[in-house]
């Protein structure tokens, strides 16, 4: 009943209508870099023509060097061709092009296309429809997304949701392999894209919300063989922490952590999932990734730090031993994941040009981080955030706000970022162009209310209420530019919903990025000048890419399919084909369903 | 009333619970609850199925649930200890706060994947549902299970969501 007045009074303050994009305060002049001597941190692949590997290249850039899309041009830019994937549901992730084929996969049921680009009209080469339990749909927690495939040697690997890793060969569309990874019947499933390093998948759970424990793998790219696994909580052993482990801050050094920060058994049931993105630097040889919040997210049922749940981890490629960790939210309040992409750059900080992985937390804060040995160089808010006064660089710790710290019981009020956190999946871009980072951001703050919560396997492990509302602001995302050298905005383009799709920069100054009401935009890189823009038919959850078609020019494709977390739970259903299930909308974007429905599209631009 | 409230509440939490998604006990055989209720089940069923103009597609006609009568009908109490059940066994979770959809279905739409009636959704939740929904009977007593029929008829009475108009107020919506 408290709530229900709480919301009425937060909604009609924060009631907003979409209007056009709101630029923030776009200074910056064009020329020379806004952070100079800022480059990618690994090697760019060949054939840069081609988008082989989720985030284009082992940094997690999402940086392309074509350049005949430009700044001055794009605004010609026109749809050139689309396709339907024949499934609805949120069409997170991106399609691959590789060796004039585009490979797209699609949400549940996971199917795989692969689309000629040399013949009129892009026929299919091949259509790959897995095995895949249905019983996955009601175990993924926020709704039946997949985050892409990989392509290594002729072959394409990726998650099914049911917990399955898959090979298919790239020519025939032949399943290779097919290898259950993950327990449906504890609350496992598989949505991240795996990462090919040398012969090795890398792959990781989903689960937060179902009382998993979560972990990362392994497997031989010829056979599926498991060639490791590492869990995030749990004894030395199982995490993998032996003489190498040398994490930069004191409070990460000790004896089995993964065991004696959670009373009792509670890290069985602790979550640490690993559903985001991974990077990989080759010359460190080490794997990034992130990992999930503890479960359940009410915090007086697991007292202690509950590692190594919400934090970046370090490991070797080779056998997923541990190198370094750096918990980004130690003993987490708030549903803060730390699984977002960590992107690898080399540039200066403080006047010293640093190897550094950059993460756009959904905690709230910018972390630059030094990637051979996890020293936070800098940590600053990066969206409107209140939870947390600011991170002590001595302890890589923040000093949090209590009166912001959840507890079982109690409704703690305006609490910012909400649980969608200042960003969430949707990853974001580097260039070495401009020196900045183009980060899709969310402006939500919430209510927490928790309570005790009993671990029934299969079923939600969660505790608690979370009622979301807009941010400070007549808006409730931004597209930002950010300085991760001196941790500073550099321009903002204001959104009216969150920015829930990923950013794409190319050379030719151009960053294009979508949004839930189905705009793909264009924008100079430098100035944050909205350059061009296009209504798809759906709202866009997914990230673009760019690639030289067989004809020498140059693309950029997007899915179009409203979904994921912010799609299917907070803005109510806006599907139209089940008789059944119509939802009423939720409050946190009561207006998305007038602007876009449910949809499976892609989406293919030239000039 | 209280005291009846925190019984059932306790039993909830303290209920042995294993794997709740093997449905092998379900299975195997009719349950007691439809035989008890259903002494001449097979005869009925036998007489349905000479009519083919009832025959309806997707219709289950194994099981006799759909004939079954909730015990509890119209009781209020029941219906709120139902709530307190429904978030104990982590319901809420999947399927929203008041039921109102999350990552189940809305149960509060007035509209049924299955079947809305009180033996069809005693039977969604004692055998689950192929996408994802847990099978409950066996680990759950069955009278708890009734008390959570009658909580989730409770929600839909009489809405009408056929027509969205985006002019009016919103309802608001919690949980995850």
């Amino acid at each position: 009943m408290q709530i229900r007045h709480v919301l009425v009074l937060a909604l009609g303050v924060a009631a907003c209508k979409p209007v056009g994009s709101n630029r923030d305060s776009a200074a910056v002049t064009t020329g020379a870099p806004v952070v100079a001597n800022a480059r990618i941190g690994t090697p760019v692949p060949p054939g840069d023509g081609d988008w082989t590997m989720p985030a284009h290249d082992y940094a997690s850039s999402r940086y392309s060097t074509l350049a005949q899309i430009t700044s001055a041009n794009v605004k010609n830019l026109k749809a050139a061709w689309t396709f339907s994937t024949g499934v609805l549901r949120g069409h997170e992730g991106q399609p691959l092009v590789v060796n004039k084929t585009m490979y797209v996969v699609t949400p549940y049921p996971n199917v795989a296309y692969a689309i000629d680009l040399t013949q009129p009209g892009y026929p299919l080469k091949w259509k790959y429809r897995p095995d895949n339990s249905q019983a996955a749909v009601g175990t993924a927690c926020c709704d039946v997304v997949n985050r892409g495939a990989a392509y290594s040697e002729g072959r394409l690997v990726y998650n099914l949701l049911d917990g399955h890793t898959v090979a298919v060969d790239a020519e025939s569309g032949k399943q290779l392999w097919r290898v259950q990874m993950a327990d449906l019947n504890r609350g496992e499933t598989i949505t991240m894209a795996p990462l090919v390093v040398k012969n090795r998948v890398i792959v990781g759970s989903s689960g937060g919300e179902m009382g998993v424990r979560g972990w990362i793998a392994a497997l031989d790219i010829a056979t599926g063989r498991e060639l490791w696994r590492a869990y995030n909580t749990g004894s030395d052993a199982d995490v993998k922490i032996g003489p190498r482990f040398k994490p930069f801050y004191a409070t990460e050094r000790g004896k089995d952590l993964g065991l004696t920060s959670w009373p009792g058994d509670a890290w069985k049931i602790g979550g640490g999932a690993v559903w985001g993105w991974l990077s990989y630097d080759p010359q460190l040889n080490l794997v990034y990734h992130g990992t999930s919040n503890p479960g359940p997210w009410n915090q007086d049922m697991r007292p202690g730090d509950n590692k190594w749940t919400c934090a970046i981890l370090a490991r070797d490629a080779d056998t997923g031993e541990l190198v370094w960790a750096f918990q980004v939210t130690p003993h987490d309040y708030w549903d803060y994941d730390a699984v977002n992409e960590n992107i690898l750059v080399d540039m200066p900080v403080k006047g010293q040009v640093r190897k550094t992985l950059v993460h756009f937390d959904r905690n709230g804060f910018a972390y630059t981080l030094d990637r051979a040995t996890g020293e936070v160089l800098v940590a600053q808010p990066f969206v409107p955030m209140n939870w947390a006064r600011y991170i002590n660089l001595e302890t890589g710790r923040p000093e949090i706000d209590t009166s912001k710290a959840t507890r079982q019981g109690k409704l703690v009020k305006n609490i910012c970022p909400s649980l969608e956190g200042g960003k969430n999946q949707q990853p974001a871009a580097f260039s070495p162009q401009t020196g900045l980072f183009y980060v899709p951001t969310n402006n939500l703050c919430m209510d927490f209310e928790s309570r005790p919560v009993s671990y029934i396997a299969g079923t939600p492990y969660i505790g608690a209420n979370a009622p979301e509302t807009g941010g400070p602001g007549n808006y409730k995302g931004e597209f930002i530019a950010w300085d991760a050298s001196n941790g500073r905005k550099a321009w903002g383009i204001r959104e009216p919903f969150p920015v829930w799709g990923g950013a794409l920069v190319t050379a030719g100054n151009v960053v294009f990025y979508g949004t839930l009401d189905g705009w793909l935009k264009g924008a100079n890189a430098r100035t944050g000048e909205l350059l061009w823009q296009f209504r798809v038919g759906s709202g866009i959850v997914g990230n673009p890419i760019t690639f030289t078609g067989p004809d020498g020019k140059q693309y950029v494709a997007v899915y179009s399919g409203i979904g994921g977390d912010m799609g299917l739970l907070i803005a109510g259903d806006v599907a139209a084909n089940l008789p059944f299930d119509v939802r009423e909308r939720g409050t946190t974007l009561p207006d998305l369903a007038r602007y876009t429905s449910w949809g499976g599209m892609l989406f293919v631009f030239s000039l | 009333m209280r005291r009846a409230i925190r019984y059932v509440i306790l039993m909830a939490l303290t209920a042995p619970l294993a794997c709740v998604r093997d449905s092998d006990a379900a299975e195997a055989r009719e349950p007691d609850i439809v035989r008890r209720q259903q002494p001449r089940a097979s005869a009925q069923q036998a007489t349905f199925i000479q009519h083919p103009d009832n025959i309806q597609p997707g219709l289950s006609l194994r099981g006799g649930f759909i004939r079954l009568t909730n015990p509890f009908e119209g009781d209020q109490a029941k219906v709120r200890e139902g709530g307190a059940l429904f978030v104990s066994y982590n319901c809420m979770d999947c399927h929203g706060a008041d039921g109102s959809g999350a990552m189940g279905p809305s149960l509060a739409d007035g509209r049924w994947h299955f079947g809305g009636s009180a033996g069809e959704v005693f039977q969604s939740i004692y055998e689950g549902r192929p996408e994802g929904m847990p099978a409950w009977g066996g680990r759950i007593p069955d009278d708890q299970i009734w008390r959570l029929v009658a909580y989730v008829q409770s929600l839909g009475a009489g809405k009408d969501v056929s027509t969205e108009n985006f002019t009016g107020r919103t309802i608001q919506k919690m949980g995850h």
